[in-house]
């Protein structure tokens, strides 16, 4: 089954009634028509057709310039929009001009009060939505392409099935195949016109007459049709396992409608989850606006889960007023996007207050994560460097456990990082310093212990491309009692000798110690 | 600026009330504040300790470094206003799930310190709010000024600096006598402890005299 977006997007300052063409440069060069609306295809005008020509048969055709990718953009997100009728939708690449979508709608229609009233839904709600499109359903997808675009019942609903695919296809022009210019004027040529030409050829002769080509050939075409040969298609988004979904007649246009609402939906999605022994880490709330647009919200957990009250409360914290509602949402879905056994986490804690604590924490990680951002709710691990700043890294906390680091009370309890420059003063070239100014403040050292030698990694070089050079370190105190931690960058002797292109050794603030 | 000498001081508090509140004395002495709040919990509670605070906090003070605050695993929330770390610690404090929250936080209202306090007692946590002075109205039970001092003397080497030490002044407690007491961290155990008596002589030596090696011994 597949839904087909007008050639145009709708614009209503244009009166339908007005010819109207989009522009596109074609590959050499030309301007040609990419897409035209009714009006225009009833003059005769046609795709492909020079503009020049065009303007001289209409000479009151209105252009604009097409935007493919625009065009691309807004098909895929209509794409999104299309999951409120099926968990698998597809945007179908291969032909330009005659975009379509693609939904997987295997035993799904009878949610919509059957296939005739799917389509329908489908059609007014797109239509709704401003985009005229048409509908069909088949057996295959190259049936329903087939039929979306060439099928002849236009007030009633053209469904295919197993059985009547292959008379309701026999009519329809061979283009309908989604086969390629060259094949087609082959095809032409030979006198086979319609798919029912098709049927009494010999296979083997087709296959051999209409093997080349850049597309997919003829026969294998003609087989995807009728369902000898598969077909996959790639969804825009993976089809979540798990996906609970509501729609309602009145639209809603307040939060607190969309979050009494999802408490429905959290519950409805909860009960798979503990029926099959799952749990969520990711969870995504989308809402469909009746404009033909989606809004979403994401939150992630630190460990599966599936407590409803909990998940309402992540989405609530993570701000159910950013959804943009437009004028109403007609209908909300809750998908779960990553799963995770819930046994695995079970087994893992030893005693059951380590759980309970485990647990709390873990609840609170995502609670703070859900508000403030994933890279806000930072833990630290332990790195394998030398370089104190690069000796622990600041990583979102969410599924870690924060563990503590190997203390040493020579280290600094704040770090500056990158380090400050200071003015410092030694008593020898290579000795601790006895007079520093950090912070425009002149300090007297009163006592000091070093240095600490840290070599360079010469195997990181560092971004400016300059060499990495020795660090001594200094705990050193000043008058007033407190503690810093100073560096000297640079060694007298081997890595300075005064010449003018070496930098002299500097002094540096890296932090301040208790 | 020394604290006066510590006089007559009742017994030092060391079991943290569910709210307090602690700010340094200067501008030199954010990390004896550091090493005095993350002092105000419970020994042996496994629990991690939260720290929030804006970037602008963080950027002037410099982060929290993990090989420098042995035993403690630590959570980091910097934020970018002062609601988003009072909410932060709401959070953590009534959930239970820390032993300490920490948060770098300016000008928090009574009514605001008033849900933290209430937060923390909910949770069983300990919460520290560190403003910057101590001038506004708080529903904490404890308000210190930490400053730092100089550090005892290393028996190992006189030129070193020791063990730190620092000034706790208990500038208003609910129900108790205010009061400042010399505390020391202990070099096995990282955690601070009350400073030897006798130490004091030490420290006078220290503050008067630049070479306090003769002491030393």
């Amino acid at each position: 089954m597949r839904a087909r977006r007008p050639a145009s997007p709708p614009d209503p300052a244009l009166d339908p009634k007005n010819p109207f063409a989009l522009i596109l440069k074609n590959s050499r060069g030309a301007a040609v028509i990419h897409a035209l609306n009714p009006a225009a295809r009833a003059v005769g005008l046609r795709r492909g057709q020079p503009q020049a020509d065009a303007l001289a048969m209409i000479p009151h055709l209105i252009c604009k310039p097409a935007d493919p990718e625009a065009d691309a953009r807004a098909l895929t997100a209509l794409a999104v929009w299309a999951e409120r009728w099926s968990p698998s939708v597809s945007v179908d690449p291969a032909t330009e001009g005659l975009e379509g979508l693609f939904l997987d709608v295997t035993g799904a229609a009878h949610l919509f009060g059957g296939e005739a009233a799917l389509l329908a839904q489908i059609r007014d709600r797109l239509a709704g939505a401003g985009a005229r499109a048409r509908a069909a359903m088949g057996p295959t997808p190259g049936a329903a392409w087939a039929l979306a675009r060439w099928g002849e019942a236009e007030g009633g609903e053209c469904i295919a099935d197993e059985e009547n695919a292959r008379g309701l296809l026999s009519p329809l022009p061979v283009e309908a195949l989604r086969i390629d210019d060259r094949t087609l004027t082959q095809a032409r040529r030979f006198g086979l016109k319609r798919i029912g030409d098709l049927y009494p050829m010999p296979r083997a002769g087709l296959a051999r007459r209409f093997r080349d080509g850049d597309g997919v050939g003829l026969v294998q075409r003609l087989d995807q049709a009728l369902g000898f040969a598969g077909e996959a298609l790639t969804p825009v988004r993976p089809p979540p396992k798990y996906r609970a979904w509501q729609a309602w007649m009145e639209p809603v246009g307040d939060i607190e409608g969309v979050e009494a609402r999802l408490a429905d939906l959290t519950a409805d999605l909860s009960a798979p989850l503990v029926r099959d022994g799952q749990g969520a880490k990711a969870l995504t709330l989308t809402g469909f606006r009746s404009d033909g647009r989606t809004t979403s919200l994401s939150v992630r957990m630190g460990r599966p889960g599936r407590d409803s009250a909990v998940w309402l409360r992540l989405f609530r914290e993570a701000g159910l007023g950013r959804l943009e509602l437009g004028f109403g949402l007609d209908a909300m879905m809750l998908t779960a996007d990553e799963v995770e056994a819930m046994t695995a986490w079970q087994g893992a804690l030893e005693s059951e207050a380590e759980a309970k604590q485990a647990e709390s924490l873990a609840a609170l990680i995502d609670r703070l994560t859900a508000r403030l951002g994933e890279d806000r709710v930072l833990t630290a691990e332990p790195a394998d460097s030398w370089l104190p700043e690069r000796a622990e890294r600041w990583r979102p906390a969410l599924g870690r456990s924060p563990a503590a680091a190997e203390g040493d009370a020579r280290r600094p309890i704040l770090l500056l990082d990158p380090p400050e420059p200071v003015e410092a003063m030694a008593e020898l070239p290579d000795g601790a310093p006895v007079r520093f100014t950090w912070r425009r403040l002149s300090r007297r050292v009163t006592r000091s212990d070093g240095p600490e030698r840290l070599s360079p990694e010469w195997w990181r070089p560092r971004p400016d491309g300059r060499q990495t050079r020795t660090r001594d370190y200094y705990r050193v105190e000043d008058e007033a009692g407190a503690r810093y931690w100073l560096f000297r960058e640079g060694l007298y002797g081997r890595e300075y000798s005064g010449a003018a292109e070496e930098r002299a050794p500097s002094w540096w603030m890296h932090g301040v110690l208790p | 600026m020394t604290p006066a000498p510590l006089s007559s001081p009742g017994l030092f508090p060391e079991r943290p009330a569910p709210l307090e509140e602690a700010c340094a004395a200067g501008p030199r002495d954010a990390a004896a504040l550091m090493a005095f709040a993350l002092s105000r919990r419970l020994e042996g509670d496994g629990r991690p300790v939260l720290m929030t605070a804006t970037r602008a906090w963080l950027g002037e003070h410099g982060r929290p470094y993990g090989p420098g605050l042995p035993g403690t695993s630590l959570i980091l929330a910097p934020v970018n206003t002062a609601a988003e770390a009072l909410w932060t610690l709401e959070q953590a404090l009534r959930s239970g799930a820390v032993s300490l929250a920490l948060g770098a936080v300016d000008a928090a209202t009574l009514t605001q310190t008033r849900r933290l306090d209430f937060a923390a007692k909910q949770g069983g946590c300990v919460g520290l709010v560190l403003p910057r002075g101590l001038d506004g109205l708080s529903a904490a039970r404890r308000r210190w000024r930490i400053s730092t001092l100089a550090s005892a003397i290393d028996p190992d080497d006189a030129r070193a600096p020791g063990a730190a030490r620092l000034t706790a002044e208990l500038v208003r407690g609910r129900g108790e006598r205010a009061g400042a007491w010399m505390l020391e961290q202990d070099d096995e155990t990282h955690r601070l402890r009350l400073a030897d008596r006798l130490a004091d002589s030490g420290l006078a030596a220290i503050g008067h005299a630049g070479a306090p090696s003769g002491l030393a011994a």
